[in-house]
């Protein structure tokens, strides 16, 4: 059902609207905030400088444009979508025009009053101007081969410019987000084995060409992968940042050595200590027990917004909240992969905790959507 | 799929008898079927949901799992041991033949800093200035307060230099494992080693290159982990090879000579016990190659095997041995040696006259180039060609040094009769050092060719035959008398037989033509003359014996004194008895008796 069909009058107006919002959601993600401003204090060894005053000041910033996004009715960022999708794919093109390179990719574009990273932008409007297309496109059109190649262009066009950065992570979340929303809008399921059969293809060719005249990849490519199986091989060099966080999440054991106790991270054995590898001093703070109780507040997160889209009848504001939600899934899921030896280190902050403003800011936009889809339902 | 009609006849028939819109029975229908078919969809898209959250709660699970196992087990500290590239760390050392070591490796940290990290770059600034008086402590001072994020202090440090960077107690500097490549004998065998430098490098490692000698033409062999580290074993011995240069660097000094060559070879086996080149170097610290000038006067410069120099007389014996070998002449014809041979303009003339005829034996032994063109003659500038290439003289040496593809030997493109002639007393065609071993080496050894090598194994052995066993057995006596009573009289080392042919060729100058007062001397030698087990090639580059009231630069009075002392000195180093006739013990009587 579209949000044409059903009765508009029945969607609270003004500012009866904050009666409607899914406060649960906001007071998870405050929670969430919660745990990493503590840690943020603690890694700086007991102050609020250099990055918790920083990140609480973009916290607060985040959730006023959040709670904007949730006043402003789901059909009109239904009829922007394509807009937003535009917008974002002209600016992955200017990044690779004009950006600045930082870290060794070129990620970030200035726009004066702040720098802005387009990669990140695009998770969002990947998701909702595919959630647009599949409100639009009728039922029985979805599984037709041509129907299916224009969604597919929608993402791989994003998920490229990404690539070209480089930037492998987010282009693999840019395009697992999108895949999830084909998959959960019922295109047929013979698109989805043949997309990973091929997939499992690639890997099989890659791994079995070692060695051969026809190897497909650097030496060093294969180091990386080598080290990623197995990071002991090489402590000090590539496995640095798994091996080191491995000892910190060990030394943490079910309790915990407290908090300002940690040792591993404030000793600066780990270089992203407050970004991406956040979680490891939290695991080494709070052992065991904080570490699943951060989890768990992210699954609390995910199983509420779960439930709001099943609630919601509009196919739009359905596909847009689990889309969404899958791509905060994935950040965590990934970060915490990547921490604990269980995926390769691709750059993933842990959201709502790591320190950082982009992914913040874009991850409150999304839930700004999915507080909009929450109150402009049809009851 | 069964689909109900969207106008089914008889109730639009009905409907239109009823006087009702029949269109609103399509309008009905068509609400029913979207309904069901976005039911069977929102069914598809639950259960989807279903899969992703099976999903969800299968990496939920593995999250915690990892969480539980890692929370449970001890934390594992990095092993500094396994760092870096294995493949580095087991770079093969080089051993002799007794397996002494020549090259191998040496643990060493490179020190670099991280100026982020840093508490107070100026002590450290200072401090490093102090232990390394080489830097300048304003620049690492602007390094280590600049943007920079990483600065390179130096690559090798002592463990004492270490100690004491450690000591400054500054976080920002870092040490990171490195290895070296440590030749503990100094200049001793160093062209045969050539050396090594750093390839790519990271904190952590750096790669060790051969760049020269046996390090770059076995490089592949010494870098592969497949070997298990297991040494690579060279022919030469490191005691016989440190006499050999001793003696070597003396005989140069007091000739006044510039340069000189040494290549001691096992005739049996084509193995090189030593071979010696100076001017030499130290391969730990090797110097750079020139940018200007000769390259011929570098020390990095191999003169026993890059070194291609005319060899001189050296090379009369071959002309005789394959005269001897065609029956052409035996040793006792005699050849005439006089008068001097005027061909094209060109004269071939005699040091001293010798009369005017002389059999082969003493034209060997007085060293006559008449007679030896006379030879050279009978055989023809086919079959000579065809002789010294058999002999490995005209192709580059098969010696495993990457330095031996630029001694290509020279000779003349069109062998005319003339270039006939001069080769056969070692002008006009010009060969290394080493060449010219393995050809005496084959004489020696009973006519079967030799292939030098300087890897010892024990499958080491000679190759075809190339002259009759006769032919070689006429060959050495000849040459042995040449030390009896000939040219090479200071050759005689007592009981051990020296037999030998000297050569001296005026070297040519680069203007073109031949200067008047510098030489290449050449001695070549085999002992013992009655069994033959080694060659001796001893060459001087520009010696000058002041000694005497003129100065004497002829190998009779310069290369062959010095190959005698130096087979005094090695010949017991290789394990040979002296064969001296002992007296008839007259007079003497036992004690017991």
């Amino acid at each position: 059902m579209s949000y044409l069909e059903y009765n508009v009058k029945s969607v609270p107006t003004g500012f009866r609207k904050l009666l409607f919002l899914n406060w649960p959601i906001i007071l998870l993600l405050c929670a969430i905030s919660s745990a990493g401003f503590i840690m943020l204090y603690s890694v700086a060894g007991g102050s609020i400088n250099p990055w918790l005053e920083p990140q609480l000041k973009r916290f607060a910033l985040g959730m006023a444009v959040m709670l904007g996004i949730a006043m402003i009715p789901i059909w009109f960022w239904r009829n922007v979508s394509a807009v937003g999708y535009i917008v974002s794919v002209l600016l992955l093109i200017a990044v690779e025009l004009f950006g600045e390179v930082r870290m060794g990719a070129q990620r970030w574009i200035n726009l004066g009053f702040m720098v802005l990273q387009p990669s990140e932008l695009a998770k969002i409007t990947v998701v909702m101007f595919l959630a647009s297309y599949y409100d639009w496109l009728p039922l029985n059109r979805k599984s037709h081969p041509l129907w299916v190649f224009i969604p597919v262009m929608i993402i791989m066009i994003p998920t490229a410019l990404v690539l070209k950065q480089p930037d492998l992570g987010t282009a693999l979340l840019v395009m697992i987000g999108g895949g999830t929303i084909m998959f959960l809008a019922g295109v047929h399921w013979a698109y989805f084995a043949g997309v990973i059969a091929s997939g499992v293809g690639v890997v099989w060719a890659v791994m079995v060409s070692k060695g051969q005249s026809w190897q497909l990849l650097k030496d060093y490519q294969y180091r990386r992968i080598e080290t990623f199986l197995d990071p002991s091989s090489d402590p000090l060099g590539a496995g640095y940042h798994i091996t080191q966080a491995k000892i910190a999440l060990g030394s943490g054991g079910w309790t915990g050595r407290g908090f300002m106790q940690g040792t591993q991270s404030r000793l600066n054995f780990l270089p992203e200590k407050h970004t991406d590898f956040i979680f490891t001093t939290l695991a080494e703070e709070f052992g065991f027990i904080g570490a699943t109780t951060l989890l768990t507040l992210y699954v609390a997160l995910i199983l509420i917004c779960i439930f709001s889209a099943l609630q919601n009848r509009d196919r739009f504001g359905s596909l847009l909240t689990l889309g969404i939600t899958m791509t905060f899934f994935l950040y965590f899921a990934v970060n915490m992969s990547m921490v604990m030896g269980m995926a390769p280190v691709v750059g993933v902050p842990l959201p709502m905790v790591s320190y950082g403003g982009s992914a913040m800011l874009v991850l409150l936009v999304g839930f700004g959507l999915i507080q909009s889809a929450h109150v402009h339902k049809a009851r | 799929m069964i689909r109900t009609p969207l106008r089914p006849l008889a109730r639009i028939l009905n409907a239109r008898q009823a006087g009702e819109n029949p269109d609103a029975i399509e309008a009905e229908n068509k609400r029913i079927r979207h309904e069901a078919m976005r039911d069977t969809d929102r069914v598809r898209a639950e259960s989807r949901l279903y899969i992703l959250g099976g999903c969800f709660f299968f990496a939920f699970t593995a999250i915690i799992l990892k969480m539980g196992v890692i929370a449970t087990t001890l934390p594992e500290e990095p092993q500094v041991s396994r760092s870096g590239d294995p493949i580095l760390s087991m770079r093969s050392d080089i051993v002799d033949r007794e397996g002494r070591v020549l090259a191998t490796n040496f643990d060493t940290y490179a020190v670099y800093a991280h100026p982020r990290d840093m508490i107070d770059p100026e002590v450290a600034a200072s401090e490093l200035a102090r232990i390394f008086p080489e830097l300048d402590e304003e620049r690492l001072l602007k390094d280590f307060t600049g943007n920079r994020s990483f600065v390179w202090i130096r690559r090798q440090i002592s463990p004492e230099q270490m100690q004491e960077v450690f000591d400054i107690g500054e976080p920002g500097l870092l040490f990171g494992p490195r290895e070296m490549r440590l030749y503990p004998n100094g200049p001793v065998a160093s062209h045969i080693l050539g050396g090594s430098n750093f390839g790519r490098e990271s904190v952590d490692s750096a790669e060790i290159v051969g760049i020269a000698g046996v390090e770059r033409q076995f490089d592949d062999y010494l870098r592969d982990p497949a070997n298990g580290g297991a040494p690579l074993q060279l022919s030469i011995d490191l005691t016989i090879q440190a006499a050999t240069e001793r003696v070597l660097a003396g005989g140069m000094m007091l000739m006044n000579a510039k340069g000189a060559a040494a290549v001691l070879m096992d005739v049996h086996t084509g193995e090189i016990i030593s071979m010696a080149s100076l001017p030499d170097f130290d391969p730990n610290n090797r110097p750079t190659v020139l940018t200007q000038g000769d390259q011929s006067d570098s020390p990095l410069f191999n003169r026993a095997v890059q070194g291609v120099y005319e060899l001189g007389s050296t090379f009369k014996i071959l002309a005789v041995a394959q005269a001897l070998e065609l029956g052409l002449v035996n040793p006792d014809t005699m050849i005439q040696t006089q008068p001097a041979i005027r061909i094209g303009g060109f004269a071939i003339n005699d040091f001293h006259s010798y009369g005017r005829e002389n059999s082969v034996t003493d034209v060997i032994a007085k060293s006559s180039n008449i007679g030896t063109a006379h030879i050279a003659e009978m055989i023809g500038g086919e079959r000579q060609q065809e002789f010294l290439r058999s002999l490995g003289i005209l192709d580059v040496s098969p010696v495993e040094l990457s330095e031996a593809r630029a001694g290509r030997p020279q000779y003349p493109r069109d062998w005319t009769p003339i270039n006939t002639m001069t080769i056969s007393y070692g002008h006009g065609v010009a060969a290394s050092p080493l060449h010219l071993a393995s050809a005496y080496a084959t004489l020696a050894n009973g006519g079967r060719l030799v292939t030098p090598t300087l890897i010892h194994d024990a499958s080491n052995t000679v190759g075809e035959r190339v002259i009759s066993e006769t032919t070689a057995r006429q060959s050495v006596d000849m040459l042995r008398q040449v030390v009896t009573r000939g040219t090479a009289s200071f050759g005689e080392v007592a009981g051990y037989e020296v037999a030998g042919k000297t050569g001296t060729a005026d070297k040519v100058r680069p203007t073109g033509g031949y200067y008047d007062d510098k030489v290449i001397a050449t001695f070549a030698s085999v002992f013992p003359a009655s069994d033959p087990k080694y060659v001796l090639v001893v060459t001087l580059d520009e010696p000058n014996d002041t000694t005497g009231s003129e100065p004497r630069r002829t190998a009779g009075w310069t290369a062959v004194p010095v190959a005698a002392e130096m087979i005094r000195r090695v010949a017991p180093l290789l394990g040979l008895r002296p064969n001296i006739e002992t007296p008839l013990m007259t007079g003497v009587s036992l004690a017991s008796e």
